[in-house]
């Protein structure tokens, strides 16, 4: 790559120019990317009279801000309640999604392309489709007014999840099942032995995926919980936040940052993973 | 590994040893029962229910009542609101969908050029896209705050009066595509494998053929890359469909109201001057607010049909989509 | 290989689900509707789910008069969830939560929630137990009932008026509180500060249709504006292209887009950043409450109250205004409605209940025993607020089907038409009228 680059530039004095102008380009995008989390990290720090001053730059650093957000909302038990909804929701997902995306991928059987198919629509169509029967069924069994018309669900498997999981199953060679079904395996110890450690990454990316979906999730916290604050997970709680303290921007950006920041830790540890996932959501196949 | 075992030991000690085809058959659709069944009981019945629904009119506190077409009569002739919420909602699949494709292209693109640093410039302009929607939507509408946001005070400086952006009628969409821009992301990443595929081979055969660069962009950029646009466009309307958490954010943050005591939160919705009124939101208002679930449910029949054809177009298209044979 | 499939963790998951169950199921759970009894019962017992939208220091209030109730009753035991609105009421009581007895901060949705069966008509039980119903005004019984039959009660009454800085008045040389609409916009004019950059510091009067408690219904006194006429939508007449031509004139006066970025940056109206306690704004329209409000969150601010102004050419509705309240009802799906019928009509029609709520939360009480008590303690500024309720010309909204629909159609289009984008106000107002009138149509019967 380096090599590359610096036989190019030696060739032609307009590759020299078009790499400084892609370069400067780039820097001024990023700038501009970073820009709006570089603000809100230094309103942060600001007391709520600074926030509304011309000034940029926190004079004095104000620390409170952190401190406050606990102590005006109950932050922490959003932050539990975020966390309980979407570790529950992974786990579960991966306890049903991961045996049916093997099946749909590595087993041959009648009917197995109408299931997909049903998986794929289920995927694509906006969840509006069908909330109104689906809150119905929720309220007749009594549990609005909490997360679990969105945790329980995933018992019996996310759309989203299998099909990705198959994606990565499929890129699995056949002669690798093969050869252990041979050593005398029932598809269990297949699955188990075979197909799940070779696709760590697959499986993982989509238990990030839907941890990630299920802390950000707003529409489902909104519908169902937004009667009951004990059951409010961050993003539902944050865009309360604002409304009801008025103009304090540095508590307000404080709360945005602490929202952000699980979702950024998690990232940096699998940003590999990560990214094949968004890569095989569909495209390559 | 010991569950298997014993999960396995298990079933030949409570019955008589099947036959192994039998065997494996049950254990095949055992693993993949509690999906289907959830695909069932979330996807199948629910769409049903819903044309059900639709037909009545229904608040649940008393059974649903048959009302035959009224709901439908009224979507389309009387409903002053669902109009203004198309036509929200259809600005944004016509601008913000085209906007943020073209953005995560030339973002893509650019970074296929930049070789040196291109893991650091990618996490750097894929950042943003991880904030969670909500808390993005909160940092927008605080940078670009009319009165003190930093945004306005920036143009200030330069002697420009800033705009009203999300106070503003005129300005509160734009103002969310330039959300949009900012965690486009997403689309940035499957542009960039798609632009990483591009075989290396073909630019430099063209080379010698004496092709430009708008010739080798042309035919042999865009034609490799066409499936994941049309991936990207597709599954772009899709999710413009069903635009909700940045507008009803925008709104509720915007409006500053606190919604708590004569402030009826669905009136916030759309904030300001019904600008930021989706689809999704009125069949939210309609449905979860007024508890006019036979009128929300027709809503979410329309919303059917249309999102039905693209997804018809995605099945067509895009080839993870059609099932391929089981390896 | 073990790492990846959680057979083992399924124990401990069992375990997580079992102790996130207390945190996360809803507090609401289901109930079975229990009828009233056919005679008064001898004693009250049993829990009580009280919800009501109240936060903070006026919640406090509440749950302190709930506890003289508890033990006047010792075997009643009653649950409170505060800070809830009339959607997430309505939200549970749709779902079969368990809401024995509500409170709701506004009567707009006091058509929807007794039209759809999700509060109980009293009646009955107001006969059964000879409830003296003449202790309420004939407005008060208006705006609980619907269809001609009383489904809440009220329990305080909200009335609005306008506030002004003194200070900022003897400043600007004014002893008098402006009269008509003319006046209050020429001395908002004279009131407002500017920035050297021409955008605004100080504002006289707020005239933005949306902010804080600017909206149609509070307005409407001001030129006798009404809302239905022979069950139809009856918004376009004189009395309201009045109201909206004059508001139109003193937003453009100003500049919208200069009050769209001063109201932007404005506190949130129920913070002490509240635009009126900071001196941004000289004059605002708002209700009695914010007597207890600034004497909580702003004690040194000079202010006193006024009646709201009315049109030129109407000086005789002076003296009036809106007025609304704080209203309760019984619960479709109450499972001890007894014991919330005795808490209910403790609340709404108890003197010495109604005296303490009044005082503590600066509420004008809604019986005659209670207006008349002695006991009252109001700061001099709560006198206008007592005056507008005696005056003939106070008015209130009639309750529609569709709860506050016909409000948010107004708004809405208001909204617009002070933007510059209303186009003409006749064809406006008629459309809204239109569209009222098929929304009720759809709420009302196949």
């Amino acid at each position: 790559m380096t090599t590359l680059v610096a036989r190019n530039t030696k060739k032609k004095p307009s590759r020299v120019l078009s790499w400084i102008a892609e370069h400067t380009l780039l820097v001024a995008l990023g700038v501009l990317f970073v820009g709006p989390i570089v603000f809100v990290l230094l309103t942060s720090f600001m007391s709520s009279t600074q926030t509304l001053t011309a000034s940029f730059w926190p004079a004095p650093w104000d620390f409170n801000n952190y401190g406050k957000a606990f102590t005006q909302v109950p932050l922490a038990l959003w932050f539990g309640n975020s966390a309980l909804y979407a570790t529950l929701a992974t786990l579960f997902m991966l306890v049903s999604s991961v045996p049916a995306a093997y099946v749909l991928a590595k087993i041959r059987f009648r009917g197995a392309n109408l299931i997909f198919l049903g998986i794929i629509v289920a995927m694509l169509l906006p969840p509006q489709v069908t909330v109104v029967p689906i809150y119905v069924m929720w309220a007749q069994l009594g549990l609005t007014g909490s997360l679990w018309p969105l945790i329980l669900p995933n018992i019996l498997g996310d759309a989203f999840s299998i099909f990705l999981l198959r994606q990565f199953f499929l890129t699995i060679p056949k002669e690798y099942s093969d050869a252990a079904r041979i050593d005398g395996n029932g598809e269990l110890g297949v699955l188990l032995r075979v197909v799940v450690p070779m696709a760590k990454p697959g499986i993982a990316a989509a238990a990030i995926f839907l941890f990630f979906h299920s802390w950000n999730d707003y529409f489902g916290p909104f519908l169902y919980t937004s009667e009951n604050p004990l059951a409010w997970p961050v993003s539902y709680g944050l865009a309360t936040f604002h409304g009801s303290h008025g103009t304090d921007w540095g508590t307000t950006m404080a709360v945005t940052m602490l929202v952000t920041l699980p979702v950024v830790v998690i990232f940096f540890f699998a940003q590999r993973t990560f990214v094949e996932g968004i890569t095989l959501t569909g495209v390559k196949g | 590994m010991t569950a298997t075992v014993s999960t396995e030991g298990r079933v030949a000690k409570v019955t008589r040893p099947l036959r192994p085809r039998t065997r494996r058959l049950l254990l095949v659709w055992g693993m993949l029962t509690p999906a289907l069944l959830g695909l069932l009981v979330f996807f199948v019945y629910p769409l049903l229910a819903n044309v059900y629904y639709s037909l009545t009119s229904y608040n649940l506190l008393s059974p649903p009542e048959w009302v035959g077409f009224r709901n439908y009569e009224y979507l389309f002739t009387k409903d002053p609101r669902v109009v203004t919420a198309t036509v929200n909602t259809l600005w944004f699949v016509v601008i913000l969908v085209p906007v943020r494709i073209v953005a995560a292209l030339a973002v893509a693109w650019l970074l296929v050029r930049a070789k040196r640093g291109s893991g650091f410039w990618r996490t750097l302009f894929y950042l943003p896209a991880l904030v969670p929607p909500v808390a993005s939507v909160v940092a927008f509408v605080f940078l670009f705050n009319p009165g003190t946001g930093p945004v306005n005070l920036f143009l200030k400086f330069f002697g420009i009066k800033g705009p009203l952006w999300f106070n503003d009628p005129a300005l509160s969409k734009p103002s969310l595509v330039l959300l949009g821009i900012w965690v486009m992301g997403d689309i940035m990443i499957i542009f960039l494998a798609a632009l990483l595929d591009v075989p290396q081979d073909q630019y430099e055969a063209a080379s010698l053929d004496g092709a430009n660069g708008i010739q080798k962009t042309w035919y042999i950029t865009i034609p490799t890359i066409v499936p994941v646009l049309i991936f990207a466009v597709v599954t772009g309307i899709i999710s413009a469909l069903q635009y909700f958490t940045e507008s009803a954010v925008a709104s509720a943050v915007a409006s500053g109201s606190a919604g708590v005591v004569s402030t009826n939160p669905g009136s916030v919705l759309g904030y300001p001057g019904d600008s930021l009124l989706t689809y999704t939101q009125w069949l939210y208002v309609r449905g979860f607010s007024n508890f006019q679930l036979g009128y929300a449910a027709a809503l979410a029949v329309i919303l059917f049909v249309v999102a039905s054809v693209l997804v018809g177009v995605l099945l067509r298209k895009v080839k993870a989509f059609t099932p391929e044979d089981a390896s | 290989m073990k790492h990846h499939f959680p057979i083992r963790r399924v124990g401990v998951l069992t375990a997580i689900a079992t102790a996130a169950a207390l945190t996360l199921s809803g507090c609401t759970g289901s109930s079975a509707a229990v009828p009233f009894a056919d005679s008064t019962p001898a004693t009250i017992e049993g829990n009580v789910s009280l919800w009501h939208f109240f936060t903070d220091r006026e919640a406090a209030t509440i749950k302190s008069v709930v506890e003289d109730f508890e033990k006047a009753n010792p075997k009643v035991k009653v649950t409170i969830h505060d800070g809830q609105d009339d959607e997430k009421i309505a939200k549970v009581i749709a779902t079969g939560g368990n809401i024995d007895l509500a409170i709701s901060g506004s009567t707009d949705r006091v058509g929807s929630f007794c039209s759809s069966g999700s509060f109980r008509y009293l009646d009955d039980v107001i006969a059964r137990d000879n409830v003296d119903m003449s202790q309420l005004s004939e407005t008060a019984k208006s705006y609980t009932s619907f269809d001609g039959k009383q489904c809440m009660l009220p329990m305080l009454a909200d009335v609005y008026g306008l506030y002004y800085n003194t200070d900022l008045f003897a400043a600007a040389g004014f002893t008098e509180p402006p009269k008509t609409l003319s006046e209050l916009q020429a001395m908002a004019m004279a009131l407002t500060t500017y920035n050297p950059d021409g955008s605004i510091k100080t504002l006289g009067f707020n005239p933005l249709m949306g902010s804080y408690e600017n909206v149609p219904i509070h307005y409407a006194p001001a030129s006798g504006a009404t809302w239905m006429e022979n069950g139809k939508s009856a918004i376009n007449s004189d009395a309201w292209k009045e109201l909206m031509t004059w508001q139109k004139g003193f937003v453009d006066a100003i500049g919208y887009d200069k009050l769209q970025a001063f109201t932007a940056g404005l506190g949130d109206e129920w913070s002490a950043d509240n635009a009126f306690q900071t001196g941004q704004l000289a004059m605002n329209m708002d209700g009695e409450w914010r007597v207890a409000f600034l004497a909580d969150q702003k004690p040194d601010l000079h202010y006193a109250t006024a009646p709201f102004p009315v049109a030129d050419d109407h000086p005789d509705l002076y003296g009036g205004g809106y007025t609304s309240g704080t209203i309760a009802g019984i619960a479709k799906n109450a499972s001890n409605p007894e014991a919330a019928w005795a808490l209910l009509k403790y609340l709404t029609l108890d003197t010495d209940a109604l005296v303490k709520l009044a005082n503590g939360i600066k509420n004008v009480p809604t019986t005659k025993d209670s207006l008349a008590s002695p006991n009252l303690d109001f700061p001099p500024q709560f006198q206008t607020f007592l005056d507008v309720v005696a005056s003939p010309h106070l008015a209130t909204n009639p309750a529609t089907a569709i709860g506050s629909g016909n409000q948010d159609t107004l708004s809405t289009y208001w909204e617009a038409y002070q933007s510059g984008a209303g186009g003409d106000l006749t064809e406006g107002l008629a459309k809204v009228d239109t569209d009222i009138d098929n929304s009720i149509a759809l709420s009302t019967g196949p």
